[in-house]
């Protein structure tokens, strides 16, 4: 599947996370209140930034969209009711739809089988595979 | 009164102490879960793609069922209880009827109602009453400092749900207050512990959890309790050593002051072996 850039990209975002990025007042609460904001790169508000400059490639290549927990805290706390984790959501979509993983369940050793949580890898393999 | 239960997968294997003190204490305390027969993965996440149907699924045919065989079912684990009450919210949003529609065709069972989808925190604060939990109380918790950590699947998204205050809950709070324990504040209530990226990142789970348990013990807590195995594992695991404090299921302290048997309060599941500590605070005896 051919991902499409520029407005086209940015709307399919939109449409598949089901918010407006340019509803976003650049406030900063969802960056300030995430618990990985500060190895998230870019954080919530810079990433929602990116799209409202139109610039969503740069955040599909991103490192940050894969960081995101999908806990929350952004969307609940955002005083204009955008939901980050929606969006970052979306970009994943869009990559793991064109058939490329960020985690590869073979990597996953004996030992840690053994011992997380099921429902942690299935949620990591939703989140983050093909 | 009986409820129809849903454990998933997890609780049948590394969070079987959630499942089994939950079942015992609910006979101690007034009510029976039945387990729902053939059920199936939940989804463990819920997906928020707008046309990402087929994760549904899943959870579609658990709430199906479930509706043939009661009105209310019962949940224990966060993850699973986040994703049958969004599920369920989603097939019963006035204007989506076209995607309720789409989604139960693919399942063969029928709904036969629209069920309630509780957790059992909510069973005993709503139905029991903490009031008649605390009748139930042979060995008292006292002198317990305990934080209660909700993480994020049981408060959010609230408008979904409606739960508990999404920043300050209170719940897990009133609970251990009826067993005689001492609720403390802190500040991570409801802060991540960095959930599934555990798989990946275990590094930036360890870093929020490690938050998480420093930030308790600040506040005075002995012990950290949890309704999540997801947080359990994270918080009891991903410990840096001198940020050492138990981490139990609700469950485990529910059976501990009903007078279950310590044998019956699954304490190999906990990798910080509590023993120890409950021995200290003469909780054992």
């Amino acid at each position: 599947m051919q991902t499409p850039t520029g407005r086209a990209l940015l709307r399919q975002i939109e449409e598949l996370s089901g918010q407006v990025v340019s509803d976003c007042y650049q406030c900063g609460c969802c960056t300030a209140g995430c618990p990985i904001g500060e190895d998230m790169d870019p954080p919530p508000s810079k990433a929602i930034r990116l799209l409202q400059l139109n610039r969503p490639e740069e955040l599909l290549a991103s490192e940050g969209i894969w960081m995101c927990a999908s806990c929350l805290v952004c969307g609940t706390r955002c005083p204009r009711a955008v939901d980050y984790a929606r969006i970052a959501e979306a970009c994943r979509a869009l990559i793991l739809r064109s058939r490329v993983s960020k985690v590869d369940p073979d990597t996953v050793t004996d030992p840690e089988l053994e011992e997380i949580p099921q429902q942690a890898f299935i949620a990591s393999f939703r989140k983050f595979s093909v | 009164m009986k409820y129809v239960y849903y454990p998933g997968c997890t609780l049948y294997t590394k969070a079987r102490s959630l499942d089994a003190c939950a079942r015992k204490a609910a006979e101690r305390v007034g009510f029976e879960l039945v387990e729902m027969p053939s059920w199936n993965c939940c989804g463990a996440i819920y997906n928020t793609a707008s046309d990402d149907l087929a994760a549904q699924v899943g959870s579609v045919r658990n709430l199906a069922k479930a509706s043939q065989l009661g009105d209310k079912l019962v949940t224990l684990c966060a993850a699973c209880h986040n994703v049958l009450k969004r599920v369920d919210d989603r097939l019963n949003q006035p204007g989506n009827e076209v995607e309720r529609n789409r989604l139960i065709t693919f399942v063969d069972e029928k709904f036969e109602r629209r069920v309630q989808v509780m957790h059992y925190l909510e069973v005993l604060k709503n139905d029991v009453g903490f009031d008649k939990v605390k009748e139930k109380v042979t060995r008292p918790l006292a002198g317990l400092k305990v934080a209660s950590y909700y993480g994020c699947l049981m408060v959010r998204p609230k408008e979904v749900l409606q739960f508990d205050d999404p920043e300050n809950p209170q719940v897990m709070d009133e609970l251990m207050r009826a067993l005689g324990a001492e609720p403390t504040k802190f500040d991570f209530k409801t802060e991540c512990c960095g959930g599934y990226l555990v798989v990946n990142r275990r590094d930036v789970a360890k870093t929020a959890s490690k938050r998480i348990l420093d930030n308790a013990r600040a506040w005075g807590a002995e012990a950290i309790v949890t309704t999540c195995p997801l947080c359990q594992y994270n918080l009891d695991k991903l410990r840096a050593g001198d940020s050492s404090i138990p981490v139990f299921y609700f469950t485990q302290l529910l059976g501990l002051a009903t007078g279950l048997a310590p044998e019956e309060l699954g304490f190999d599941c906990n990798s910080f072996d509590p023993v120890p500590f409950l021995e200290s605070k003469g909780l054992l005896s």
